[in-house]
């Protein structure tokens, strides 16, 4: 059963019209952890807030759990655990008053739960929302977005203001609740993170998805981006298949490669090399040079 | 329920401080008053005044060196400052949410905007009966020291009661504004200006028999203390033209916050 089933769904926004989103269809299925990536300003956002009927749609439908998103809107969100960006609460509560005032919404007991996931996260209940920091607010964030055991988790950018260790509890949290069978909707900006976790990503860019892929087919696809240093490199040796887009600049060259990596290794070896990295292309330079 | 009480919690800090300035006011009203008691040589610097100030201060209709005459003149007063708190927490309690960027928090949970609405705006109207018992009892307190009369009570029982129907007239005016505008920042600005401005219409149209149609537009004409103290009762047409007012934008704030697109 999908889960979420978004057809042909468009948001302009206001009077001048902007762009939000043109025309997304794709569908998530029960139990996947689903990446959405694109830039900054893509439309990640605009197609949360038209799951959770923050916003309204100009056109198209989203359903989740079959169920139109505005027609049924709190219904649905009875079973959503959300997980903003940048976390904004009631400021003179305390957490565990405005943990408490979040699960008292919900048609279940939540305070076992509430209990271990504050204190898997390390959160100091007793403190007040407004004394706490980007990181322990984004922790106030996890636990009011799980605590109802949600059957959909919908996650906009999750990580920033995490440390990392933060960040790998976090990431462990949310593989043991797609274990337990709730389906993930992970959007980011920050392609290693999606890879690790999702089984599938759609990708979008100025509004509209361009690709839908099974990240195993999307890593095969990669690009490694390389950098070598070194006096009197032979630039030449270089123009080989599969490398894109070389720039020289003082004693380093850097290029695109995709393609057979123990080949480049081979390559990389007969040179006289001062120093070599070797890493993921940013998401944004995916966009600007396979995309155009 | 949980949002009533919550929102309850939020507002007592605002609750208590017009609270503190009704009764002060109150106070500083009274003390004036000991100077006006028993002196009929104040009546007669009225007949002095511009005949069209006495009329907009409605200064006529009392006598003032009585206790009760004094608090008629006082009505006004007490009118515009529990107005201008109800438009205040009305307009507040929802652009609060976009202001304050709680806004996604408060709608992702699994409740309607509706459900939203009215938790809200009971809190508000829970908010200003509390103000308005602050104002009776401070002016009872006050009135002891008085020669007070049983016509006394029940004229301040009864201007009570059209307070009230003002407080709710703007507060919900506040709550549609609020709910309405995609300016957020304006909406506060917008209910007290309307305020200030039905106030005024109040007055003029107390100075010229053509301007008269005026006092529909302004709910400070809606009960004349005149006659709430000589002919102890409300104005009908007025109490349904009010129940009308506060209907529509009740109606109003509901229709249009549902429609809205609310993001941070």
């Amino acid at each position: 059963m999908s889960i979420i089933e978004v057809n042909h769904l468009s948001k302009y926004y206001g009077k001048a019209k902007a762009r939000g989103i043109v025309d997304v269809s794709f569908n998530v299925e029960e139990g996947e952890i689903f990446g959405f990536i694109g830039p900054n300003g893509a439309g990640k956002s605009t197609t949360i807030r038209l799951f959770l009927s923050l916003i309204y749609p100009s056109s198209g439908e989203a359903k989740i759990f079959g169920k139109d998103c505005i027609q049924y809107g709190p219904e649905i969100r009875q079973d959503i655990g959300y997980l903003p960006s940048e976390v904004f609460y009631y400021e003179g509560m305390k957490v565990l008053d405005l943990l408490k005032y979040s699960a008292s919404f919900y048609h279940k007991d939540c305070s076992k739960r509430l209990h271990e996931l504050a204190e898997l996260m390390e959160l100091d209940l007793t403190r007040r929302i407004d004394d706490l920091s980007y990181g322990n607010k984004k922790k106030v964030g996890i636990v009011q977005g799980l605590l109802h055991q949600p059957k959909l988790i919908v996650l906009d950018e999750p990580t920033s203001g995490l440390d990392p260790l933060m960040q790998r509890k976090f990431f462990n949290l949310i593989r043991e609740e797609n274990e337990r069978g709730a389906t993930i909707f992970f959007s980011s900006h920050i392609l290693g993170e999606v890879q690790k976790m999702c089984n599938r990503v759609a990708i979008i860019k100025e509004g509209s998805i361009i690709n839908i892929q099974d990240i195993k087919t999307l890593q095969k696809d990669n690009y490694k981006k390389i950098r070598v240093a070194g006096n009197g490199l032979d630039e030449a040796r270089f123009a080989v298949e599969g490398v894109n887009n070389l720039e020289r600049e003082d004693g380093a060259i850097s290029f695109f490669f995709k393609g057979d990596i123990n080949m480049m290794m081979r390559l990389l070896s007969e040179q006289e090399v001062a120093d070599v990295t070797i890493e993921e292309p940013t998401l944004e330079e995916i966009f600007m040079h396979y995309y155009e | 329920m949980n949002i009533f009480l919550r929102e309850l919690r939020a507002n007592v800090k605002s609750l208590l401080i017009w609270s503190v300035i009704v009764a002060l006011f109150v106070v500083v009203g009274f003390s004036k008053f000991s100077a006006y008691e028993g002196n009929p040589e104040l009546l007669a610097i009225l007949d002095d005044l511009p005949a069209a100030m006495v009329e907009a201060m409605n200064l006529r209709a009392f006598n003032l060196t009585t206790i009760t005459g004094f608090y008629g003149v006082m009505i006004t007063y007490f009118a515009l400052i529990l107005s201008i708190a109800a438009a205040m927490w009305g307009s507040d309690i929802i652009t609060k949410e976009e202001r304050d960027r709680t806004v996604e928090f408060a709608l992702t949970l699994p409740v309607t905007r509706s459900q939203l609405i009215t938790g809200k705006t009971l809190a508000a109207v829970v908010d200003s009966i509390a103000l308005l018992l602050v104002t009776w009892g401070a002016v009872l307190a006050n009135a002891t020291a008085y020669q007070t009369d049983a016509q006394f009570y029940k004229f301040v029982s009864l201007s009570m009661l059209a307070l009230f129907i003002m407080q709710l007239i703007f507060l919900a005016i506040g709550i549609f504004l609020g709910c309405a505008m995609t300016h957020y920042k304006r909406a506060s600005s917008l209910a007290v200006s309307l305020l200030l401005g039905t106030y005024f219409l109040s007055i003029v149209s107390g100075l010229d028999k053509n301007l008269e149609f005026l006092k529909y537009f302004s709910p400070f004409k809606y009960f004349d203390a005149g006659v709430l103290l000589h002919e102890s009762r409300l104005e009908m047409p007025y109490v349904w033209l009010s129940a009308g007012i506060i209907l529509v934008a009740m109606v109003g704030a509901y229709v249009s916050y549902a429609r809205r697109d609310l993001y941070i």
